[in-house]
């Protein structure tokens, strides 16, 4: 049998355009910073440090752990790197609460970031290949045709993914930590911004950013902090390639069998009555019905009715993205440790403006590459 | 099978890339534009050059900055007896590791000694900077150390 495993300590930075006062070390320093704090814990608590980002190539910096180690207090321990495309701060979560789970260390701290600023992340994601058809299109480029698929097989109207990117700017307000605060946001904003990748519009899309996330997760006997524990009842990771013959882009089968795994683990059988908020990673609006369906909230072809019944917004039965969402902030590698992070402060009771009131137990899921890395996990206040 | 030519196509990837290099390693760049060497406080008082953000055995942040040098001594050497168009200098040179004064560790840097005949461990050397015009905040704003007092052994 697994040893428990609870998030014991969160930690983030602002994530913001340009960090031009912090070096990378400085920026994934601040994070793990807080987390410790929030834990009650120093640097010499921990037995491990995991630390996750998306391609080096995004700032340049090749095997960018090989110098962080100082900056993350990890001279002397193990210390180790996980790339998962736009999943990775969700599969770095998991690769430490495994480090718990199977008893090897008591104390694990778990980082991921992005400095985006230090370069162009958008083209670095589309190299051009000899030989090979050039994409030259950026993330929503090659997302924007799964999204017409989405909306010609669900006959959505166009209208949904303009509600989405308005009602996670809503809640980024509630988020100081978020990049975006937009106070002015409303359907007639989203409408009125540039046609980026048809159907998206610039703000049905996430920003740049630059940013870092941490926590310390603990074994059973080892819990410290400020607040309660979020007990991680389940977690799960899935891959395929990004193409092959019948592939289902709009639906992909690595996302259902990762929340099969992970509801198995939680003892989930309805997502949508034993889930009291999610966090999931949505970079452009129309992701949160493809995912809603993907994720077993409802069946295929509903997840649009959810969305425009409010059911996903702070106030519905089903709060997404209580955070703001990747729509609000997207330090890429951080991304998804900041679905994790968030559903661990929603159930532990620390999430302020944004808390979800008697938040019980929560899902946090990631995505990347190609929508072929799926990361997840569900927590929960009480032990599982 | 008939042979055929295997494709090929030149590729070339580039991406510009800028960096925000902190308070710490602002400071130490800053100083090379200013003609100043500096090294940072580390934990347990010694002085570490170049500069780190953080103290590379502990893990704590480090303190105060500390002006070092323009001299130092030769800790070790190797010699560079045909340079490539990369090397900091045309001529002949050792690659050395330069414990400054006031310092705790060594700079890797480039020493304009004349001849390996004329460079010993242990040599006293002092800093050549850039005339001020060329200077630009990085490691190539030091053209090289020269054995001090320029005169050869």
């Amino acid at each position: 049998m697994a040893e428990r495993c609870a998030v014991v300590g969160v930690g983030q930075t602002h994530h913001k355009a340009k960090r031009e006062d912090v070096s990378i070390a400085g920026l994934v320093r601040e994070a793990a910073k807080m987390a410790l704090a929030d834990a009650d814990l120093t640097w010499t608590d921990i037995d491990a440090v995991v630390i996750g980002k998306a391609p080096d190539m995004f700032e340049g910096n090749m095997m960018p752990e090989l110098y962080l180690a100082p900056a993350l207090g990890a001279v002397g321990k193990p210390m180790f790197r996980v790339h998962t495309a736009g999943s990775v701060g969700g599969s770095t979560a998991l690769v430490a609460a495994h480090l718990i789970s199977s008893g090897i260390h008591r104390r694990v701290l778990t980082v991921a970031y992005e400095k985006q600023s230090d370069s162009d992340a958008m083209w670095a994601l589309s190299v051009p290949q000899p030989f090979a058809a050039p994409l030259l299109a950026g993330a929503g480029g090659y997302f924007a045709p799964h999204i017409r698929a989405y909306m010609r097989r669900s006959g959505a109207p166009e209208y949904i993914g303009r509600m989405v990117a308005v009602k996670d700017r809503l809640n980024a307000l509630r988020n100081p930590y978020a990049h975006l605060h937009l106070a002015d946001i409303d359907m007639k904003m989203v409408e009125d911004s540039m046609m980026l990748w048809d159907p998206l519009r610039y703000l049905e899309a996430c920003p740049s950013s630059d940013g870092a996330a941490a926590m310390v997760l603990s074994s059973e006997d080892a819990v410290s902090g400020h607040y309660p524990p979020a007990w991680v009842h389940g977690t799960a990771m899935r891959s395929e390639p990004t193409m092959f013959a019948g592939r289902d882009q709009v639906n992909p089968r690595a996302g259902r069998d990762c929340s099969a795994d992970v509801y198995g683990q939680a003892g989930i059988t309805n997502p949508r009555e034993q889930i009291d908020v999610a966090e999931v990673y949505v970079p452009f609006s129309w992701y949160e019905p493809m995912w809603l369906e993907n994720l077993g909230f409802c069946d295929l072809g509903d997840g649009w009715k959810l969305t425009e019944a409010g059911a996903t917004a702070f106030d519905g039965d089903i709060p997404w993205n209580t955070s703001g969402g990747v729509l609000s902030s997207n330090p890429i590698g951080a991304s998804g440790m900041l679905r994790f992070l968030e559903v661990a402060m929603q159930v532990r009771g620390q999430a302020g403006e944004h808390q979800i009131d008697g938040a019980k137990v929560a899902l946090g899921q990631a995505y990347g590459g190609g929508s072929q890395f799926f990361s997840m996990w569900v927590v929960g206040s009480e032990k599982p | 099978m008939p042979e055929s030519e295997a494709l090929h196509a030149s590729h070339r990837l580039e991406y510009p890339y800028s960096r925000s290099v902190g308070p710490v390693i602002g400071a130490f760049l800053t100083g090379l534009r200013e003609g100043r060497l500096l090294g940072v406080r580390g934990a347990g008082g010694s002085v570490i050059v170049p500069p780190t953000e953080y103290d590379p055995t502990t893990g704590g942040d480090t303190g105060e900055m500390v002006e070092v040098g323009p001299g130092g001594v030769v800790e070790s050497w190797a010699w560079v007896s045909h340079p490539l168009p990369k090397h900091p200098l045309p001529s002949p040179f050792a690659w050395a590791l330069i414990r400054l004064d006031g310092a705790d560790t060594a700079l890797l840097h480039a020493v304009d000694s004349g001849g390996p005949d004329q460079l010993a461990s242990g040599d006293r050397v002092t800093v050549r900077f850039r005339p001020a015009a060329e200077r630009i905040g990085a490691m190539a704003d030091i053209e090289s150390f020269v054995p001090q007092g320029g005169a050869p052994r």
